[in-house]
C-alpha cells in the first residue's frame, strides 16, 4: 500500500489499540480471558489479512506494511496473537492456500517436527498463544522439501505453559495428527523462524518505544525532594541512556524490515534479521533495567502497566531464537569466512562468505 | 505523548557511492601496504602525510567542496562512503582528518575569500593539517568558559593563553582556536572568536602532553603575546560560539565514533580461528551485530543530513552508543580470546593488541564531547530539561 494508505491504517490501528487493547484486557488475559469482541474488531478491521493478496481476499499490503503494523501492536501489548495470525496468513496466502479466519499461530523451530503422508508428528515447545489459537501453522521438510502444514488446535495436545508476560504459550505435542492443509512452502523451515523473529523485532522496537515514553512521562510528574526528578543529572542521563538504547532497537528492527521487504519472503535480508533479532533481544535487558529503575517502587508493581512492556519485551527476546541463537549463526559464519570478509559483508548486509 | 519519536529511518547510500567504495577499496589495498606508520593497526589518529597526499590526488579529500577550492562537489553521502572505507580497512588518516572533517567545512562556511582561496586548495591536495584549538586547562566540557584572550591592536590580536589536548599541533600547519575576543571571562557565549592561527607564529610554544599509553597526540599550546593578524579572524567578531557549535556537529556524527579500534574485533576472528565453539560464535555475533546496528544508525543520521535535516540528538545517540562500544570491545575481545584462542602464539599476539586497545579505550568516551555531555544534550531533547 502506497505510504499515505500505510499511515493513515496505522494511525487508525493506534487509536484502535489504545481504547480497545486497555490496561484491564491486558491483565484479564493473564488471568486467562480471551478477549473475544477485541479479536472480532481486529479481524473487521481486515488486519489479519493485512499482507494477503487482494486476489486471494485480502488487504494487498506488503511484509513492510505487516510489520509496520507489529510495531504499533508491540507499542500497545495487544494481547492476542495478532502478529501470529499475520504471518501464518501470509505464508498460507504464498504457499497457495486460503487463509481461514480465527486467530492462528506458528509452531515454529521444532527440530523433530515429520510429515508421513498426511500425518504429523514431534513437539514444539513455547508456542505463543497454543491453546487459544485455533490453528498451527508450520513448515516442515518433508522428503527434502518445505511444506507448509496447518493442523486444527483440536486435532493436537496442547500443554499450557503460559508465558512469563502471562499470554497462553504451551507446548504442542503432534501424534501422527491429521494436517487440515498442507502444500508446497513458499518459505524454507528455517526462513520461517527468519520472518517470525523479525516479526518480533518490530513488536519489541514498539514496546520499547512505549517503555521510553512511559518512563520520561512518570519522572516529569513524579515529585521527590520538592521536584519532578527529571530535574536530577542522575536521573537525567539514565533516560538518555534509555533512548540510546530504545533508539538502537528501534533502528535494527526497522534496517532488518526493510532489507525483508525488499530482498523479497524467500531470503531478503537473511543476515539483517539475525542481527536484529540479536541486537533487540541483547537491549532488552538494559531497557527494562534502566526504565524500572527510573520509575522506582511504583514501576515495579502490578498495577502498574509498565510490566506490560517490560515482560514482553523479556519473553519476546527468547521467542524464535534468542541473540544466543542468532548471534551463533553470525559469529559461526564470520568465523568461517575469516577476519578480512567481515567488513565488506557489514557494509552490504550479508552474512560474510 | 510529548516526547519526539526516535526515528532512524533505514537510509541506502546511493549507487554512486557505493560506486566510489569500490574505487576507495581498490585504492587502498593497492596504497595501504606501502605505508609505514608508528601503528600497528592504524586509524583516524594515525598521522601519515604520504598517504593524506596520495588521498588528495584521488580527489578524496573536501569530496564536498565547491571545485574552485580543489573539490569534487560530490554529496555528503560519498563523504561518508570514503570515511567509513579508511576506517574499515584501517588506514593511516590522521594528517588530514581533522582538517577534512571540520576545518575546511568551517572555513568554507564562514571564512573570508581570502582564507579559503589560500587554504581549502591545500587540505584538498593533502597537503594542509589542522588542529582543534578549544579546550583549556580550565575549559573541558564547560567550553564556554575559555580565557585564552586575543586584544585587538593595531592590524590584529595579541594572543594570551593556553590551549590543552591540542593533538596533533606539534606536526600540523594551523589550529583554529576559540578565544575571547572581548567582554569578561563570566560573559559566556559573548565575546568568543575564532581565529586562524599559523602554528609558526613567534610566541606560540608547542610542548607535549604525553597519554597514558605513552603517545604524543596532544599538546599544550601556549600563546605569549602572540600577533595574530586580523585577516586571521574567521567570520565575525563576536560569532565564536555559534561556529564552533557548528564544527561540533561534524565532530559527532560519524562513523569514527564506532569504528576507532575495529581491527580488535577483526584480530578476535582470527585468533578464534574457522570453528570456533557455540559460545564464543554467540558473542562475537553480539559484537558484529552492535556494530551492524551502528553503521545502520549512522547512515540514517547521514541521509537525514543529505536530506536537509540537523539531526542532532540522533548523532549524540550514536555517538554515545558507539563509544560505548569501542569502550566494551577490547574488554569482550581479551576475555573471551583467553578461554578459546587457538594457538598459545595467537594468544599472547591478540592479548597485545587488546592490552593497547584497552589503554586507549578511556579517551573514546571523553573527546568530542564526553558521555556525560551527549546524556545532558539527549536529555534536553527528551524534554527532561
Amino acid at each position: 500500500m502506497d505510504r499515505e494508505t500505510r499511515d493513515m491504517l496505522l494511525e487508525t490501528a493506534g487509536r484502535f489499540f489504545t481504547e480497545r487493547s486497555s490496561k484491564d484486557v491486558v491483565n484479564g488475559v493473564e488471568k486467562g480471558v480471551w478477549p473475544a469482541d477485541l479479536w472480532k474488531e481486529i479481524e473487521e478491521m481486515g488486519l489479519p489479512l493485512i499482507a494477503v493478496p487482494e486476489a486471494q481476499e485480502g488487504v494487498g499490503g506488503t511484509l513492510a506494511d505487516l510489520l509496520a503494523l507489529l510495531r504499533v501492536a508491540g507499542e500497545h501489548a495487544v494481547p492476542v496473537p495478532l502478529a501470529e495470525t499475520t504471518l501464518a496468513n501470509l505464508l498460507v496466502a504464498a504457499s497457495g492456500g486460503k487463509p481461514a479466519s480465527g486467530p492462528s499461530t506458528l509452531a515454529l523451530g521444532g527440530s523433530d517436527l515429520s510429515l508421513q503422508g498426511n500425518r504429523l508428528s514431534g513437539k514444539v515447545t513455547r508456542v505463543p498463544f497454543a491453546s487459544v489459537a485455533d490453528r498451527f501453522v508450520s513448515v516442515v521438510n518433508a522428503g527434502g522439501k518445505p511444506t507448509l502444514v496447518v493442523v486444527a488446535r483440536d486435532e493436537a495436545s496442547v500443554e499450557e505453559t503460559p508465558s512469563h508476560a502471562g499470554e497462553p504459550y504451551g507446548t504442542v505435542v503432534f501424534d501422527n495428527t491429521p494436517v487440515e492443509f498442507s502444500a508446497a512452502s513458499a518459505v524454507s523451515a528455517d526462513r520461517a523462524l527468519e520472518l517470525a523473529a523479525l516479526m518480533r523485532t518490530m513488536q519489541m522496537a514498539g514496546a520499547a518505544d512505549k517503555v521510553l515514553v512511559t518512563a520520561v512521562e512518570y519522572c516529569k510528574q513524579r515529585v521527590q525532594f520538592g521536584r519532578p526528578i527529571s530535574n536530577f543529572q542522575a536521573i537525567q542521563h539514565m533516560l538518555a541512556e534509555l533512548a540510546s538504547c530504545v533508539a538502537a532497537t528501534i533502528a535494527s528492527a526497522e534496517s532488518a524490515s526493510r532489507d525483508a521487504d525488499e530482498g523479497g519472503l524467500a531470503d531478503g535480508g537473511s543476515f539483517s534479521i539475525a542481527a536484529a533479532k540479536t541486537q533487540c533481544s541483547d537491549f532488552a535487558h538494559r531497557i527494562a533495567a534502566l526504565s524500572h529503575q527510573s520509575m522506582g517502587a511504583m514501576g515495579f508493581t502490578h498495577e502498574h502497566i509498565l510490566h506490560h512492556y517490560t515482560r514482553r519485551l523479556w519473553v519476546w527476546r527468547r521467542d524464535f531464537g534468542s541473540e544466543a541463537f542468532w548471534g551463533e549463526k553470525i559469529g559461526q559464519a564470520f568465523a568461517k569466512a575469516g577476519r578480512d570478509a567481515m567488513w565488506p559483508a557489514l557494509t552490504e548486509s550479508k552474512y560474510a562468505a | 505523548m510529548s516526547i519526539p519519536k526516535l526515528e532512524f529511518p533505514p537510509f541506502h547510500l546511493p549507487a554512486e557511492a557505493e560506486a566510489l567504495r569500490g574505487e576507495v577499496r581498490a585504492f587502498l589495498k593497492e596504497t595501504l601496504p606501502g605505508i609505514q606508520t608508528e601503528d600497528r593497526f592504524a586509524s583516524w589518529n594515525t598521522p601519515s602525510p604520504e598517504f593524506s597526499r596520495a588521498l588528495g590526488a584521488k580527489g578524496w579529500l573536501g569530496i564536498t567542496w565547491p571545485k574552485q577550492y580543489g573539490g569534487a562537489e560530490r554529496t555528503f553521502l560519498d563523504r561518508y562512503v570514503v570515511t567509513e572505507e579508511l576506517l574499515g580497512n584501517s588506514a593511516p588518516a590522521g594528517s588530514h582528518w581533522v582538517a577534512d572533517r571540520q576545518s575546511g567545512p568551517l572555513l568554507l562556511k564562514f571564512g573570508s575569500e581570502q582564507q579559503r582561496q589560500a587554504i581549502l586548495p591545500r587540505i584538498t591536495r593533502g597537503e594542509c593539517y589542522f588542529s582543534i584549538g578549544m579546550s583549556e586547562p580550565d575549559s573541558g566540557s564547560d567550553l564556554a568558559s575559555v580565557r585564552t584572550r586575543a586584544e585587538p591592536v593595531p592590524g590584529g590580536f595579541r594572543v594570551n593563553g593556553t590551549k590543552v589536548w591540542t593533538s596533533g599541533a606539534h606536526r600540523n600547519h594551523y589550529c583554529i582556536t576559540l578565544v575571547r575576543t572581548s567582554g569578561q571571562h563570566g560573559d559566556r557565549h559573548k565575546g568568543l572568536s575564532q581565529l586562524l592561527v599559523d602554528l609558526k607564529t613567534p610566541g606560540v610554544t608547542i610542548r607535549p602532553i604525553i597519554n597514558l599509553a605513552g603517545r604524543h597526540d596532544w599538546n599544550e599550546v601556549t600563546f605569549s603575546d602572540a600577533f595574530i593578524p586580523e585577516d586571521c579572524l574567521i567570520g565575525n567578531e563576536g560569532d565564536g560560539w555559534l561556529q564552533v557549535t557548528s564544527e561540533l556537529a561534524f565532530e559527532r556524527s560519524g562513523p569514527e565514533r564506532f569504528m576507532q579500534n575495529v581491527y580488535v574485533l577483526r584480530e578476535l576472528i582470527r585468533v578464534l580461528g574457522r570453528q570456533p565453539a557455540k559460545r564464543a560464535s554467540a558473542i562475537v555475533g553480539r559484537l558484529i551485530a552492535r556494530l551492524w546496528t551502528l553503521r545502520q544508525m549512522s547512515t540514517a543520521v547521514a541521509g537525514m543530513m543529505q536530506g536537509g535535516q540537523s539531526p542532532a540528538i540522533e548523532a549524540s545517540l550514536v555517538k554515545d552508543l558507539g563509544t560505548i562500544y569501542e569502550q566494551d570491545l577490547p574488554e569482550i575481545a581479551r576475555t573471551l580470546a583467553e578461554s578459546d584462542a587457538t594457538t598459545e602464539d595467537d594468544l599472547a599476539d591478540f592479548l597485545d593488541i587488546a592490552q593497547y586497545a584497552t589503554m586507549m579505550a578511556p579517551s573514546y568516551t571523553i573527546q568530542g564531547g564526553t558521555t556525560q555531555v551527549l546524556r545532558g544534550i539527549v536529555a534536553r531533547g527528551l524534554g527532561l530539561r
